[in-house]
């Protein structure tokens, strides 16, 4: 690992202006990507500038109802949260399925967000990739059974690696984000970035100096929500794919759908959202046949590569049980 | 040496520096264990002398290369 | 596996045991479960393993390894490496020109005063390489005009050929046939303490703290590769973090850590790291077979005919048992070796036998389902006839009434729903058996007693069943024995492979304890005013036979002993040990057709190790032989980039490992036969497993998958195929 100089901030402020800074400074949260990054010599930053100290790690009610998340919470207090898991019970789902409680432990609600991708070519030092400044991906021959099914222009074919991201974003969530520059409000959804060959070293729209330091969830509303994972391993993997749903019921039963969120994790360069899948729930019940229905609408436009094919039916099923979680309908 | 005897490395024929794990455990091979399926090798070889599966020439470490004139061949 | 049909080492004609070393009729403590004399010590941190030596003055090696499958070296500069902060020595361990034949073939090494150093620094090693094409699949290797590994040789030898009996008659007599082609992958050993070494230097000996399975065995090595006397070597393995095969030898990296340490003039620890040990500590190679097999209407067996391959990376051989274990009185096999530029594969536990078994056994359940039988009948039918070394036919019958393979659905779970649930059965084999090992034994004045072998635990214990024996022969506590093994300073012993370990070790502990107790009978018989062939030690006393009040204490006894204690010598003898294990497993899984997600529900392993010596340690075997082998079946996988070459999975993270929550109710029924002395159980438990899960994916989901591992892409695959009316 290069020797680098340390930063161990204590506000917001002070954190940021550590950022600016004449050679590479990145911020450490809890370490769970970016140390082993730095072992593996995929970044080599001459300034580490610790946020474990100057973000927020708390939860805190907003006026309308909803919740605001500090970057800097644990993983673990997160999928922990009463409140959380009362008004945005996907995101409880997810946090507590990610890595391992050790990994939980660590891991904060900004740097899962905010993490790196996880393709075995990225993660390789041999492999210069576009991720690393290099012309080829190196998964479109080669081995990308874990890669992406949807957004698949290229020129990077990842998935993106945020269990986080996924709930965050059907639930409408906002990110606060600071800057030396100020402060600016990002919904989830534009904040992700499919790659082009000019943004391609990077996955989202966070400039170099700027951090997350909130995550602010709208009041949920009459929504029923569902979350499923389609894990090889019980632990210590990662999901193959999964999917968060948010549905707007109405109707004279209660039971009709009038608008719906899917997310798909896993599956694309960005948390993938289906318009596909919510087109063909709207206006439907919600039961059983309308989950398989959407199941089969999300998979529709799916481009996959030579080796992940598979994904498709992993698809299906995340999104048909995700709705039928939400529907309090016993799956597998 | 006992323990440096094996079926498949012969001295005289083979390299002295060959060598495979049935040369380094005390095995005792049972009478009636052939019945139950046909000769087969499945050993992994290494050199001696280099500490890897080639030799100080480069070339593979194996029964079938470890003999005859190579120059590394110790007899 | 380690011999060959009609080979093995020339035995002497086995001498008659002599009576006194005979095992115990009535033992106190063999086949007890005993705890792990050194589990407080492991648990705990206190015991130190390779990795946890520390000298005074130890500075740190690192090894550069070629970063490409297939290259010449054109040149290797060493000049700014040599300036770098921290850095002690630095050597060339190949020079150019020579050929490189896989990602991570050792090239040059330095080494620095902080590990972290030694890293960095490694990355001023500047080499060029004239890269040169390559060959990563066996596929790749095999196709015409395919580029060659080796610029000296061919991407494939042939192998052994075999013929048996009468094909054409064998395929006459089948009233079905079944051709099909099977697979399984290349895995690694992934030893939870990665290979590497301590070295230090005094004068011209070698002191060196090695995580080997064989410390004598590594001591020559060392020795030979060094060229110095093996008598000025010493090897210390106190603990051990796994080998499963890979760690007979100090390999490259325990030599160039050797001569760093003497270029360096100071002690040198060089351990690999993750990644370096899944490129360049061995694998399991992979196997393949075409196979046409005929079965009679009434189920038996009549006809095999093979085409196999398989690689064992950059010039290794990679062949395995076929057919494995049933009975085909008519059959062909072809072998050929194919070579690719990857590590080298080494022996992993049961060499050849997973895959031979894996190969053999899905075929198997082919054939029960065409002569509509089922799958335990059917290789009932088929199984060797019983006898010690070959216990199936019962284990079939045993196990399957206690796993409840009664409730057992054909082929294909009937019931609703996304999840189907299935089991599936197999058996295996494996040799162990022992000889050659030597121990010593001092019995002191106070009482106390060491026992010495040269032997080492690699994890299965044997430093508490060296205890064991000594303990029930001299009729004391094992508290009161204090073993010392792992250190070419004491006699000789084999390395720990083949299951031999065991059986060689515990007869020698035998035969040394009670020529000690013998010689200690004959300074108490005359106190005790009798003769020492009266005298029975038990219970922490000596005492003649059938009168417990004529003895002494052993404390008391020992006193006798005066200034001199007793010292003695002695070897493993014919008699006390044997070879030849049989076992049969069965599994049952779920496998969700939605997502093609495989989870093991529960194993029942029937496994015999003749006589058992601690039955806690054995059954330990059975549990890591079988969580080993569901990791074969499920998880690992040795992936090369397919273009570059280039490993993708060479860590903890996508080279997947079961975990707690995916491992698991392992039920285990040793079959204890004390008549055949000790032959050992650390390969066979691990044969079968892969086996019995792939079976049991195949009666849950009515689809064969013929490889491993069953990963949901190829179970969706399989019953996608299924759907469009594949086979
Ligand atoms: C075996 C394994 C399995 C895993 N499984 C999962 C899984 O299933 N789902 C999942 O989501 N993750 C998974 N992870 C990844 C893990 O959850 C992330 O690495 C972790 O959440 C990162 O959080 P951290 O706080 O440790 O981030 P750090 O490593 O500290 O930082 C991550 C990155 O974000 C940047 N950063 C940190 N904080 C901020 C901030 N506030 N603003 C802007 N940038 C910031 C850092 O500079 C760095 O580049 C797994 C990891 C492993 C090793
Ligand atoms: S490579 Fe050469 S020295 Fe080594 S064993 Fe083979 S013939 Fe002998």
């Amino acid at each position: 690992m290069k020797a680098f100089a340390y930063v161990n901030a204590t506000s917001e402020r002070e954190a940021v202006a550590a950022l600016k800074f004449d050679g590479i400074a990145l911020p450490l949260a809890g370490g769970q990507d970016l140390l082993a990054r730095m072992k593996d010599y995929i970044d080599s930053p001459d300034r580490v500038v610790n946020v474990k100290n100057a973000l927020d790690a708390t939860v805190t009610a907003t006026p309308d109802g909803g919740l605001k998340i500090g970057g800097a919470m644990k993983v673990v207090d997160l999928a922990e949260h009463a409140q959380v898991a009362k008004l945005y019970p996907a995101v409880a789902a997810a946090a507590i399925e990610i890595g391992t409680p050790q990994i939980r432990n660590q891991a904060t609600v900004g740097g899962n967000i905010n993490q790196r991708p996880r393709c075995w070519y990225y993660r390789n030092e041999e492999f210069v990739c576009y991720k690393k400044g290099g012309s080829r991906c190196f998964a479109v021959n080669g081995e990308n059974q874990y890669h992406a099914i949807f957004g698949n222009d290229g020129p990077s074919h990842i998935v993106h690696p945020s269990s986080l991201a996924v709930p965050f974003l059907a639930y409408g969530a906002k990110f606060r984000v600071l800057g030396p520059n100020g402060e600016r409000e990002i919904a989830a959804a534009e904040y992700f970035t499919m790659p082009t060959l000019q943004n391609v070293m990077k996955e989202n729209v966070l400039a170099d100096e700027e951090l997350l330091t909130h995550v602010i969830l709208p009041a949920p509303g009459n929504v029923k929500s569902g979350h499923y994972e389609v894990r090889y391993k019980a632990s210590h993997d990662w999901p193959l794919v999964f999917a968060t749903i948010v549905l707007a019921l109405g109707g004279t039963s209660g039971n009709t759908i009038r608008s719906a969120r899917v997310v798909l994790g896993a599956v694309a360069p960005v948390p993938w959202r289906s318009k596909a899948a919510e087109d063909a729930l709207a206006g439907k019940p919600l039961n059983e046949q309308t989950a398989a229905l959407a199941g089969e609408a999300a998979v529709k436009e799916a481009k996959p590569m030579s080796g992940n094919a598979y994904k498709i039916q992993i698809t299906r099923t995340a999104v048909k049980r995700a709705i039928m979680n939400a529907a309090g309908i016993k799956t597998a | 040496m006992d323990h440096l005897t094996s079926p498949k490395v012969q001295i005289g024929v083979h390299c002295l520096n060959l060598r495979h794990k049935g040369m380094y455990v005390l095995a005792t091979p049972y009478p009636e264990e052939s019945q139950f399926y046909d000769a087969y090798d499945s050993t992994a070889y290494w050199c001696v002398e280099t500490q890897q599966a080639f030799g100080p020439d480069g070339q593979p470490a194996r029964p079938d290369c470890c003999q005859g004139d190579r120059d590394c061949c110790k007899h | 596996m380690f011999r060959q049909r009609g080979g093995g080492p020339a035995q002497p004609p086995p001498k008659p045991l002599d009576p006194r070393y005979k095992w115990p009729e009535k033992p106190t403590l063999l086949g007890t479960s005993v705890k792990r004399l050194d589990g407080p010590d492991k648990v705990t941190g206190r015991a130190r393993y390779t990795y946890d030596i520390n000298r005074p003055g130890m500075i740190y090696g690192r090894i550069v390894r070629s970063p490409v499958p297939h290259a010449k070296i054109t040149s290797i500069d060493l000049s700014a490496v040599q300036k770098a902060p921290g850095v002690k020595a630095v050597l060339a361990w190949k020079e150019a020109g020579a050929e490189l034949f896989y990602q991570g073939d050792p090239v040059a090494a330095v080494a620095a005063d902080t590990e972290e150093r030694a890293r960095d620094a490694a990355r001023l090693v500047r080499v060029r390489y004239e890269t040169l094409p390559h060959v990563a699949t066996e596929a790749q290797a095999m196709a015409a005009d395919a580029p060659q590994w080796s610029t000296a040789q061919a991407n494939t030898r042939a192998g052994t050929r075999q013929e048996t009996g009468d094909l054409e008659t064998g395929f006459k007599q089948a009233a079905h046939i079944v051709e099909q082609t099977y697979s399984t992958h290349v895995i690694g050993h992934v030893c939870l303490e990665t290979h590497g070494t301590v070295c230090e230097w005094e004068g011209d000996k070698l002191t060196a703290w090695v995580s080997t399975q064989g410390c004598h065995q590594a001591a020559q090595g060392f020795a030979q590769a060094l060229g110095i006397p093996q008598t000025d070597v010493r090897v210390i393995t106190q603990y051990m973090g796994g080998g499963f095969g890979s760690k007979f030898a100090p390999d490259a990296q325990g030599i160039i850590c050797a001569k760093l340490a003497k270029l360096a003039n100071a002690p040198v620890k060089l351990m690999l790291d993750r990644r370096e040990e899944h490129l360049d500590t061995g694998n399991r190679p992979s196997a393949f077979a075409h196979i046409k097999a005929g079965v009679s209407a009434d189920g038996m067996l009549t006809a095999f005919d093979a085409t196999s391959w398989g690689t064992g990376g950059a010039g290794q051989g990679a062949n395995f048992p076929l057919p494995y274990l049933y009975q085909f009185p008519n059959r062909r096999r072809a072998h050929t070796d194919v070579y690719i530029n990857a590590g080298t594969q080494r022996a992993m536990r049961a060499p050849g036998h997973p895959q031979g078994c894996f190969l053999t056994e899905i075929l198997m359940d082919e054939l029960a389902d065409r002569v509509k039988m089922d799958p335990v009948e059917f290789r009932i039918k088929n199984a060797p006839k019983l006898a010690p070394n070959a216990m199936w036919i019962e284990y079939f019958q045993r196990g399957a009434k206690q796993f409840g393979w009664d409730k057992r659905h054909p082929t294909g779970d009937p019931t609703p729903g996304p999840i189907k649930t299935g089991m599936g059965v197999s058996a295996h084999l494996w040799g162990g058996g022992g000889r050659g090992s030597q121990s010593h034994v001092d019995i002191m004045s106070d009482g106390s007693v060491v026992v010495k072998c040269g032997t080492q635990d690699i994890g299965t214990g044997t430093r508490t069943i060296v205890a064991m024996v000594a303990a029930e022969s001299l009729g004391l506590p094992i508290s009161a024995i204090k073993p010392e093994i792992g250190d070419t300073q004491y006699p000789f012993s084999g390395g720990s492979g083949g299951s031999t370990t065991a059986a060689s070790v515990s007869p020698a502990i035998r035969v040394t304890t009670m020529k000690a107790l013998d010689a200690l009978y004959a300074k108490v018989a005359p106190v005790l005013g009798t003769d020492a062939q009266n005298l029975v030690a038990e219970g922490g006393r000596i005492h003649v036979k059938g009168d417990t009040s004529k003895g002494l204490a052993w404390k008391d006894a020992c006193k006798h002993l005066g200034t001199e204690p007793i010292s003695v010598d002695g070897a493993w003898t014919d008699g006390l040990s044997s070879s030849g294990t049989s076992g049969v497993q069965f599994s049952e899984v779920t496998v969700d057709i939605e997502t093609g997600i495989v989870k093991v529900k529960r194993i029942l392993a029937m496994q015999d190790c003749g006589l058992i010596v601690d039955k806690l340690t054995a059954e330990s075997q059975v549990y890591g032989g079988v969580i080993a082998a569901l990791n074969f079946a499920l998880f690992e996988d040795r992936l090369l980039d397919r273009v570059t070459g280039q490993m993708v999975n060479p860590n903890m993270e996508f080279y997947l490992l079961a975990g707690m929550s995916d491992i698991p109710k392992i039920e285990i029924v040793l079959n204890n036969m004390p008549e055949r002395g000790v032959v050992g159980i650390g390969e066979p438990p691990t044969v079968s497993t892969a086996s019995a899960i792939a079976n049991a994916v195949r009666n849950a989901t009515g689809v064969t998958i013929r490889s491993l591992p069953l990963h949901p892409h190829k179970v969706l695959a399989a019953l996608e195929q299924e759907r469009a009316g594949g086979t």
